[in-house]
């Protein structure tokens, strides 16, 4: 039991729950699979005033492809087993697949959704790199509007995006990844922790954009580094040599905790952006 | 602030009055007594509390009971008709000592449903990774690993064969 009063709303509709938030903004908390917020509140952690509950919005959990624009659009509420399933993820954006099945465990993935993932914004989360990656966008509602922010702007520092009080997660859109290849590698002392550092990366053909790294858990926010000129340069390891001392330069205070100094993150940053590098461009990880 | 929640539990449908801060765990322990959902951590690290909902395991303890409105949700206590007549996964961890203390057996056994529904004949390491979300204090994951593959041998019609090294204790147990 959740030892603080707390009024739950349960809107069935996307207008409902933008209503709710427009009355009740700060003093309220949008619930999706409640993986964080609610285990937070159990612990007295968090005490919203009010929840709103977006389990009972059928509309926000589709998982659909806007063929025009060659655009993956994925519901807020999708839970991460609905992404690892969805057969348009995995003609669109594999990676975002490839990162979601580190998520937590399985019940945690039956649950848990990507929209709240991206709220929560923890900086060590799966999606949060491959989102960058991607180049993807969250699009965000309220009764003001829609805006459609990309993720490289949406996350701000630890725990704290652009979202603002009145607003929530409508969608979070993927440009299709094409002919561009991505890679995931995250390090972990055990399967179902959060990740230490976490790398994706995304190799585009020459002309179609830039091929970067993406890397979480060293900073607020994910860390992009530009690797077209190593992967131009054929991944030589004098190339690659120069992309690991560009990543050292990206990450020049990484955390530190129980997990990891700061040169340790730092190292362990190059490592797997190295190795998702590597395996984005489909050589064999070093 | 109260709800009033209709659900479908164990296949029979249920009306509840709950409590907004009350979870699903609690709900089912303490409003339908059926306690054989067990809560460890109350924080979605242990999977004491792993049910079904809508088909899919969730840890109760981290699920709104208002958010199970309308859901259909199956516990350890919906796979069985009668103590004589136990699933197979319950027969499979009985018969391969699958449990010490037994606190984690209901949420390991939902995870080993839902591991075998998709998956009839996993290796091991899919039974450690379809497992991952529990953890068993008594740290008998062998046991429980051996009990899961036997489970999955009975599903597919095959014939129970508890590991040698069950097997063996029981002789010696017999014989000391």
């Amino acid at each position: 039991m959740i030892t603080a009063e707390l009024e739950l709303h349960r809107p069935g509709s996307v207008a409902e729950a933008l209503d709710l938030l427009a009355r009740h903004g700060d003093d309220a908390k949008i619930l999706g699979g409640g993986m964080s917020l609610v285990p937070t509140m159990t612990l007295g952690l968090a005490r919203p005033e009010i929840v709103i509950s977006l389990n009972h919005v059928p509309e926000l959990r589709a998982i659909t492809e806007d063929a025009a624009t060659a655009t993956l659009r994925i519901g807020g509420t999708a839970r991460h087993n609905d992404v690892i399933a969805s057969p348009l993820v995995a003609r669109h954006a594999p990676l975002l697949a490839d990162a979601a099945r580190h998520i937590g465990d399985v019940q945690v993935r039956n649950r848990g959704t990507i929209g709240g993932s991206v709220a929560h914004a923890d900086p060590a989360a799966d999606y949060l790199p491959t989102l960058v990656a991607l180049a993807a966008s969250v699009v965000v509602r309220s009764t003001r509007g829609e805006r459609v922010i990309p993720a490289a702007e949406f996350f701000i520092d630890v725990m704290a995006t652009a979202l603002a009080p009145d607003e929530l997660i409508a969608e979070i859109r993927v440009p299709s990844q094409g002919a561009a290849r991505g890679a995931y590698r995250r390090l972990a002392r055990v399967e179902g922790s959060f990740a230490i550092v976490n790398a994706a990366a995304v190799v585009r053909p020459a002309g179609s954009g830039a091929s970067v790294v993406a890397i979480g858990g060293v900073a607020g926010a994910p860390v992009v580094v530009d690797a077209s000129a190593a992967v131009a340069a054929g991944l030589t390891e004098a190339a690659l040599a120069a992309f690991e001392d560009a990543v050292r330069t990206a990450c020049p205070q990484p955390f530190e905790d129980l997990n990891g100094d700061a040169e340790y993150r730092r190292e362990m940053a190059v490592i797997h952006a190295r190795r998702a590098l590597l395996a984005a461009a489909g050589a064999a990880a070093a | 602030m109260q709800t009033t929640i209709k659900l479908t539990v164990n296949g029979r449908a249920r009306t509840v009055e709950v409590d907004s801060r009350m979870i699903l765990a609690d709900m089912l322990r303490d409003q339908l007594r059926l306690t054989g959902t067990h809560i460890g951590c109350g924080t979605g690290n242990c999977g004491a509390c792993t049910v079904m909902l809508d088909g899919r395991t969730v840890k109760s303890c981290c699920v709104l009971a208002a958010d199970a409105d309308g859901a259909d949700v199956l516990t350890v206590e919906g796979l069985y008709t009668s103590p004589d007549d136990l699933h197979p996964i319950q027969q499979a961890f009985i018969a391969n000592q699958g449990l010490q203390c037994g606190y984690c057996t209901p949420g390991m056994i939902l995870s080993a449903k839902q591991l075998l529904d998709a998956n009839p004949d996993p290796t091991e390491d899919d039974i450690r990774h379809g497992i991952s979300g529990n953890l068993c204090r008594c740290t008998g994951y062998h046991f429980i690993l051996e009990s899961i593959q036997d489970a999955a041998r009975v599903l597919r019609g095959e014939p129970s064969a508890p590991s040698a090294s069950i097997t063996g204790l029981r002789a010696d147990d017999v014989a000391g």
